[in-house]
This record gives structure tokens, sequence and C-alpha cells, in this order.
């Protein structure tokens, strides 16, 4: 078998002198040209979409464990219409009394934060505005995603997941290679 | 009589603007209709050259804005087709020298005898853009099957439907390489059609024959037996109504591509 396609490249090297990286040139353009495309219709940059994939990772983790290694993030066009495509591969739903760890922690952080900023800027501001306490869930929940959880609150059960996570992850992977 | 005015356009350059503004203005005067090719590319005219024109031209569009003389006298007649005729850009100036109510105002005046008004517009999305544009009320987007090329036309589509004026807007697709498309190294003609969603009106093959027929200031439609020839005589059928099935690009059968298939079910197998 080896033999036999060495000898078969060999000799189709003669027929196609320019065939040199693969022959899938065409779907790598085209790839690239409906993300470039994509962006320059919809003003979005590649900042903003890795900030949105984030935070939707974020938000759906409350409720389900997901593969965020394999999670999607497209936009799709039919005529002038887009679509925002999210392929969300879910390991398992958590259960009530996790989500609602999820959520109590959640709460507990914006909690803190706001406590924090309101001593941080000596009354001058009691009341924080919705927008800025908003704010302060985003960078929350940016850093969240890049220490792998270890600030949350909920420290027990998180780390116990994201052991299950990595090994379920590992096994998604090795499917995908196989 | 009033003619349709149809600007053709692409937003990247070297695409084939001009090439193809000649041989559908060719074509459209060939069978039968009047038709007035006008050159909005101040500064870097070029349909001249393509139409073999270049030594006939005493006036100039700026030469028709600024007075200095009538819109007729400014026509050049075409060689072989007394229905054609051209109105060059001026090589001197630029952009700046014509804003789009006068050309709309050229338009519209040309329109009331002649069949076609086609405008060859230059590359960009300035004011050269906004020009070439501001008196037609159909469009032809030329690009290639390469991402840049695309990338332009997406913009110029985009420009083009924000224009009320702009009624229809078809796209041309350029420089097709059916053996690239086969060693799947180019875009195929599907998958530039489905990413600008944007109606086709023709497929033009890459071919040599373009080389030669600018050298010579002959457009290619008038070579009855170039394959490019005959896909823009097929565009301007289109653009008069008729259904013409799009060429069929694969190319003829030699020796080596029977080598070449055998070869590759060989390595099918394998």
């Amino acid at each position: 078998m080896g033999l036999f396609s060495d000898i078969y490249n060999t000799v189709a090297k003669f027929f196609r002198p320019q065939e040199g990286q693969g022959d899938a040139s065409k779907s790598v353009a085209t790839n690239r040209l409906k993300l470039v495309l994509m962006q320059d219709r919809t003003n979005l940059t590649p900042k903003i979409l890795e900030q949105m994939r984030g935070e939707l990772i974020d938000l759906l983790s409350r409720y389900v464990e997901l593969d965020k290694e394999l999670l999607e993030l497209n936009f799709e066009h039919e005529g002038d219409q887009v679509a925002l495509m999210l392929s969300i591969p879910v390991i398992r739903a958590k259960d009530e009394e996790e989500i609602e760890a999820a959520l109590r922690a959640e709460a507990e952080k914006i909690e803190a934060k706001l406590e924090n900023k309101g001593n941080n800027s000596e009354e001058d501001a009691p009341e924080v505005t919705e927008e800025a306490s908003e704010e302060v869930e985003e960078e929350h929940s940016t850093n969240e995603v890049a220490d792998g959880g270890e600030n949350s609150g909920m420290s027990t059960p998180e780390d116990m997941n994201t052991n299950k996570t990595q090994e379920e992850q590992e096994e998604v992977k090795e499917e995908c290679q196989g | 009589m009033a003619g349709r005015v149809i600007v053709i356009t692409s937003g990247k350059g070297g695409v084939g603007k001009t090439t193809t503004s000649a041989n559908i203005g060719t074509a459209l005067a060939k069978a039968g209709y009047k038709v007035v090719l006008i050159d909005t590319d101040l500064g870097l005219r070029n349909l001249d050259l393509l139409l073999g024109l270049e030594n006939r031209i005493v006036y100039t569009i700026v030469d028709v804005i600024e007075e200095r003389c009538k819109l007729k006298q400014a026509l050049v007649k075409d060689k072989k087709n007394p229905n054609l005729s051209l109105l060059a850009a001026a090589q001197t100036r630029d952009k700046s020298a014509v804003n789009a109510d006068q050309l709309k105002e050229i338009c519209e005046t040309l329109k009331e005898e002649n069949d076609f008004v086609l405008i060859d517009c230059p590359a960009g999305i300035e004011q050269g853009f906004q020009n070439a544009v501001a008196g037609a009320s159909e469009a032809i987007v030329v690009t290639t099957p390469e991402m840049s090329a695309i990338r332009d036309a997406d913009r110029i589509i985009g420009l083009l439907e924000a224009k009320e004026e702009i009624k229809s807007y078809k796209l041309l697709l350029n420089r097709v390489r059916p053996s690239l498309i086969k060693s799947n190294d180019m875009m195929s003609v599907d998958d530039v059609v489905e990413i600008l969603s944007c109606p086709l009106i023709g497929i033009i093959p890459e071919d040599t024959g373009i080389i030669t027929s600018t050298n010579k200031g002959e457009p290619i439609v008038n070579d009855e037996n170039a394959l490019a020839g005959k896909a823009y005589r097929n565009v301007a059928q289109r653009i008069l109504g008729e259904e013409v099935p799009f060429l069929d690009l694969d190319e003829p059968k030699g020796i080596m591509a029977k080598i070449k298939n055998v070869f590759a079910k060989l390595k099918a197998k394998v």
C-alpha cells in the first residue's frame, strides 16, 4: 500500500506540477472569506466576537455542562438576513441544586463587587446603575473563564465538575480524532 | 425612446470592468442596438484602448461638462460598428472635474437617443464610483473568484443596495479557471454566488485571447471562436432578456486529461 502510493505520488507530480500543500486551498479561501465578510457586514470585530463567545459560555454553563472547546459561534446568511448560529456540545444538564448554587454564586459575586465599588468610591455613588453592574459582571466573567473558575464561591462542587468535564472532554476529542 | 443605463463596477481594480464594458457594448451594438459607452475613469482612461479608438478622441466628457463642445461632438464612433460610440474620459484631469449631477444629466440626454448607455466605473468606492453610479438604473458587478475581489464586490453590492435609483444588479464572474476549480484551488461559480447572494449574469473563462484582443484594440466578442467572446455574447443576450444557459467550461478532454483520470481512479482505490 505505502509503496504503491509513493509510486503514485511520484508519477502524479509529473502531471500536476503546481499541486503542493494539499488541494483544499479553495475551502480555506471560502472559510476565510465568509468570516471576513461577516465581520465587514455586521461590523463585529474578532475581539467582540470572542467576548460574546466567552459570555455565552459563562451564561450557559450555569445550566448545562458544555464542551467549551467544541463550541461554535458562526454567522449564516440567507438573503438579506443574518442569523447567529451557536452550536454547543452539551455534556450533561446540571440538576436543580447545581443550577441554584451557580446562580447564588453569581449573585454573591455581583453583590461583593458592588460593595467593593461602593467602598472604593467613598459613597459618592451609593446607587450603582444597572449598566455599571453589568460591566462589573462582564469583567468578572472574563476573568473566570481565564482562571478556569478558581475564584468562584462554590469551589467544591465546581471543581469536581471541572475534573469530570476535562475527562469527558478528552474522550470527546479522542472520538473526534478517531 | 428611453434606453437603459447600466453601470459596470467592481470595487477592486484589475478584475475586468473595462474589458467587460467594451465587450458587452460591442456585442449589444452587433445585435443591432444603439449603444454609448462612457468611460468615467478620469485620469486613467483605457476604454478607448480596448476599442482601438485612442487616436480618434478629440473631446472628452470633461470638455462636454465644461461646455467646450456639444455632447454629440464628443461621441467617437466605433471603427466597425456605427451603432457603437464612446464618450471618453479626460486623461489629464482627476475625478473632481465631474460631479454626480453632471453625469446624471449626460446619461439622461444619451438615453433619449440610444438603447443602451454603459458606464465603465473606476475602481474604488469614492467620488468616482458615486459619479458613475448616479445616472444608472442597473448595475453589473464584475468580480473574479479571488478573495480580495469578492470582498470588494460585497462592499459594492452593499452600496448599490442602498441606492434607490439602482433597480437591479447582477454579478459577472470573470477570469474563471475551470482546471483550478477542478483541483479545488479556486472557488467555484456556485461558491461565489452563494457567498455574495447575487443573481448571476455571466461566467467568463480566463482566456489568453483577451490579451491579444487588447493588444489589437479589438474586443474579443468579434472573435467567433474564442470561448470568452462567446461568454460575453451570452451576457449581452441575457441583458436583452433572453434565457441563455451558462457555458460548460469543462476543458476538452485530451490525452493528458485521460491519463490523469486513470491515476485519479487508481488513487481512489488505494
